[in-house]
C-alpha cells in the first residue's frame, strides 16, 4: 500500500481537478521552504486520499509542522506546489480563502479567542465566512459541543476550562466550518497526561467518521491504532512512509530506526 | 539582620505547619498574611514602631501629617474668603455664556447624567463597605460644596438633582432586559455628543466662541477622545500596514504631531490646519484648535494601541487565519477587542491628560476654567489662591472620576481574561 501511494505521487503529474476527482485531497509536489538561509522543507511530495488518516512524526525542527503549515497557507511554500481539493495554492487570496475555509486546523496550544466565550468561538467561523445566521451556526455549535462532550461548557470563556475542554474546544471551532480535511499540530503535546486521552478519543471518533486527517503527533499508540499511513520526516526530507504496522516494525532507512528507538 | 530574616522564616515554617495541620479550616489562604495582629496595640507597634529607625520615620511623618491637616484645615475654613467663588460660580461653570442660554448646559448635564446612571446599571459593584462608605464621603463633601459655592435655591435644586436622576436612570438600567440595556448604551454613548451639540448650538443656540469656563474643557476634551480615538485605531493599524505607502503616511502623521508640544501647535492651528483643509471651509479658530489636538491625541493613542495589537499572541492570528477571517474580520473581531482591552489603563491615563490639557487652550485666548480662575484672581486681589485651588479642585475631581471609572471598566471587562 505505502508502495502503491509512493509511486501515485511519484507520478502524479495529472492537472489540479483530475487529481481531486482521483480521490486525492492533498497533492504535494516537491514542496520547499526556507527560514532566512535555514531550508526547513527540502522537497516533500506526498499525496492525501478522501479519508486518509495520516500522521507525521520527526525530531522537533524536521519541518513535520512547517509542512502541515503550508497547507493552509500559514506558511508560504517557495517552490513546489500544493494542491488542496483540486485547488492550487498560489499567491490568490481568493484560492487561500477557500481552502482555508474547507482545511480546519488545530493547534498545539489550543489558540481559543480569549475574549469569546465557547459558543462564540466555535460559532465566529460559520458567522462571518460562511454567512449562516446566529440560531443556525449556534445549533450546529452544539452539536459539535455534544460530539466533542462538552456542551453544558457553551457559555463559559475559555480560561475557565481546563487544557482538554480546550482543546476539545478547538478541535470544535475548526470542525464548525464543516471542513473537508483537518489538519492537527501537535494537539496533545501542551497536556497534562491525564487529559491526552479524552482529545485523542475524539480525534479517534473523528478519524473513523471519514474525516481526512494529517496529524503530527508524538502519540505512537494513537499512529498504531488510527493511522492509514505514518510519515517520517527528518531535516526537511521525507525519509520514509510506510502503513503503520511496517513503520514501526520493520522500518528501512537507518534514521527512522535510530528515531524510534530513542522513543519507543 | 540576618537573625530578623532567621526569625522570619521560622514564623513562616511554623504558620506553614500550623496551617497544614488545621484540617477544619477548610481553604488554606492563598497571600499567606505576616503574623495576624490581635489588638490595636499590637498592630501598632508590629507596623509603625518595629525598631528604632521605623520609629523614628513613624514619628516624622506623623508630625508632617499634622502639620499638613493643621495647615490645610486653616487655609480652608481660617484663612480664606470662599465667597469670591460663591459670586463667580458660573464663571467657573460656564464664562461668559449667556445666562438666558444656560438651560441649554444644564440639559446637556442631565443628558449625560442620565446616560451615565443608566450605563451603571450593569456595572460591577465594588466591596460593599467601601463602595458605601466612599460614596457617603463623597456626597457630603459633594454637598457642603456645592451649599458653600453657589447663592440661590434654584442653582442648589438644580445641582440636586443631577444625583437624583443618576439613581433614577441607574434603576431603570438595572430594571431593562440586558440586551435592550446594552443596545441603548451603545447607541447612547455614540448620540449623546451630537444629541448635546443641537442643544447647545440649535434653536438660535450658542456658538463655540463664547463655549467658556468647565463647560469648554469638557467639551473640548470629549471632541477630543471621541475623535481621536478611531483615528488613532486607523493609525496604529496603517503603522502595522505591509503596504509602504500607508505605513509611512501613519509614521509621518504620528511623529510630527507627538513632536511638537500640544500648546504650539494650539498656536498654530489657526494656520496649519489652512494647510490641510481646503481654506474655502472657513472654520472658526476654535475648531481648527480642536482638529489639531484631536491629531495630536490621536497620534498617542496610536501608539498606545499598536502596543496593545503586538501584545497579542501570533496564535490568535493563526487561529484566524485558519478560520478562514479576512483580515479586516480578523483585526475587528479577534485582534482590536484583545488590544484595547489590554490597553484600557494607559487609554484612559492618556484621556485624563487629555482633559486636563484643555487648560493649554487660555493659551489661544479661550477662558477655559483655569483662565477663569486667573480672571478672578486679578479681579480679587489678594483672593487669587482660593480662586486657583477652587479650579484644581474640579480638574482634580473630574480626573479621579475618570480614573475609579477606568477602574470599573476594567472590572466590567475582565471576563474571561487569561
Amino acid at each position: 500500500m505505502a508502495d502503491d501511494i509512493g509511486s501515485t505521487a511519484a507520478s502524479d503529474v495529472s492537472p489540479a481537478g483530475s487529481a481531486a476527482s482521483n480521490g486525492h485531497m492533498i497533492v504535494a509536489e516537491d514542496v520547499k521552504k526556507w527560514f532566512g538561509n535555514f531550508q526547513a522543507l527540502n522537497g516533500i511530495s506526498t499525496t492525501v486520499r478522501k479519508g486518509e488518516v495520516v500522521v507525521i512524526v520527526g525530531p522537533s525542527g524536521s519541518g513535520k509542522s512547517t509542512f502541515i503549515r503550508t497547507i493552509n497557507r500559514l506558511e508560504r511554500h517557495d517552490e513546489g506546489r500544493i494542491v488542496v481539493d483540486g485547488i492550487e495554492l498560489t499567491d490568490d487570496i481568493r484560492n487561500i480563502s477557500q481552502i482555508r475555509s474547507e482545511v480546519g486546523m488545530v493547534f498545539q496550544s489550543f489558540n481559543l479567542f480569549p475574549h469569546l466565550s465557547v459558543m462564540q468561538n466555535i460559532t465566529l467561523g460559520p458567522r462571518n465566512v460562511r454567512h449562516w445566521n446566529r440560531k443556525k451556526a449556534e445549533e450546529g455549535a452544539m452539536q459539535l459541543l455534544e460530539r466533542v462532550g462538552i456542551p453544558e461548557q457553551a457559555e463559559k470563556y475559555p480560561a475557565a476550562l481546563s487544557g482538554g475542554q480546550q482543546q476539545r474546544v478547538a478541535i470544535a471551532r475548526a470542525l464548525a466550518m464543516q471542513p473537508k480535511i483537518m489538519l492537527f499540530d501537535e494537539p496533545t503535546s501542551a497536556l497534562d497526561p491525564e487529559m491526552i486521552k479524552e482529545v485523542l478519543d475524539v480525534m479517534k471518533e473523528l478519524a473513523q467518521s471519514g474525516m481526512t486527517m494529517i496529524v503530527v503527533t508524538h502519540e505512537i499508540g494513537f499512529a498504531k491504532e488510527v493511522a492509514d499511513r505514518v510519515l517520517f520526516f527528518d531535516d526537511g526530507v521525507l525519509v520514509e512512509e510506510a502503513t503503520p504496522e511496517t513503520f514501526f516494525s520493520n522500518p528501512q532507512h537507518d534514521r527512522t530506526k535510530l528515531f524510534l528507538s530513542q522513543i519507543l | 539582620m540576618s537573625d530578623e530574616i532567621r526569625k522570619r522564616e521560622l514564623r513562616g515554617l511554623q504558620e506553614d505547619v500550623s496551617r497544614a495541620t488545621l484540617p477544619d479550616e477548610g481553604r488554606v489562604v492563598e497571600s499567606a498574611p505576616a503574623k495576624e495582629p490581635k489588638t490595636p496595640g499590637e498592630w501598632i507597634r508590629l507596623n509603625l514602631f518595629s525598631g528604632p529607625f521605623n520609629s523614628i520615620l513613624t514619628i516624622v511623618a506623623a508630625v508632617f501629617l499634622v502639620f499638613l491637616v493643621f495647615q490645610a484645615f486653616g487655609f480652608v475654613f481660617l484663612n480664606s474668603d470662599w465667597r469670591v467663588i460663591q459670586v463667580r460660580m458660573k464663571g467657573y461653570m460656564v464664562g461668559s455664556f449667556p445666562i438666558d442660554e444656560v438651560w441649554r448646559v444644564w440639559s446637556s448635564l442631565y443628558l449625560v447624567t442620565a446616560l451615565a446612571g443608566f450605563s451603571a446599571g450593569d456595572s460591577v459593584r465594588l466591596p460593599r463597605g467601601r463602595s458605601l462608605v466612599g460614596g457617603v464621603i463623597a456626597a457630603v463633601v459633594a454637598t457642603v460644596i456645592v451649599v458653600y459655592t453657589t447663592q440661590t435655591g434654584l442653582v442648589r435644586l438644580l445641582a440636586a438633582a443631577i444625583p437624583a436622576l443618576f439613581l433614577a436612570s441607574n434603576v431603570v438600567g438595572r430594571l431593562v432586559p440586558p440586551k435592550t440595556m446594552r443596545r441603548i448604551r451603545t447607541w447612547g454613548w455614540v448620540l449623546i455628543f451630537p444629541a448635546i451639540m443641537i442643544v447647545i448650538r440649535g434653536f438660535d443656540g450658542v456658538a463655540p466662541n463664547e463655549w467658556e469656563g468647565l463647560f469648554f474643557n469638557l467639551i473640548a476634551a470629549a471632541v477630543g477622545i471621541f475623535a481621536s480615538f478611531p483615528i488613532g485605531i486607523a493609525l496604529a493599524i496603517g503603522r502595522r500596514s505591509e503596504l509602504p505607502a500607508i505605513r509611512g503616511f501613519s509614521v509621518v502623521v504620528i511623529e510630527v504631531f507627538r513632536g511638537v508640544p500640544l500648546v504650539a501647535w494650539l498656536i498654530f492651528s489657526r494656520f496649519i490646519v489652512d494647510l490641510l483643509l481646503p481654506p474655502q471651509l472657513d472654520l472658526p479658530d476654535i475648531i481648527k484648535a480642536f482638529v489639531v489636538m484631536t491629531m495630536f491625541s490621536a497620534a498617542y493613542i496610536a501608539e498606545i494601541v499598536r502596543g496593545g495589537i503586538q501584545g497579542v499572541h501570533s496564535g490568535q492570528y493563526e487561529a484566524a487565519r485558519a478560520l478562514g477571517l479576512p483580515t479586516t474580520r480578523m483585526m475587528a473581531l479577534i485582534v482590536l477587542p484583545q488590544a484595547l482591552r489590554a490597553t484600557i489603563p494607559a487609554l484612559i491615563g492618556h484621556f485624563i491628560s487629555l482633559f486636563k490639557d484643555t487648560a493649554l487652550f487660555s493659551a489661544i485666548a479661550v477662558t477655559e476654567l483655569l483662565d477663569a480662575a486667573m480672571r478672578l484672581g486679578l479681579e480679587f486681589q489678594g483672593q487669587d489662591a482660593q480662586t486657583l485651588v477652587f479650579a484644581a479642585l474640579i480638574f482634580w475631581t473630574i480626573a479621579f472620576s475618570m480614573s475609579r471609572w477606568s477602574q470599573r471598566l476594567e472590572l466590567r471587562l475582565g471576563v474571561g481574561e487569561r
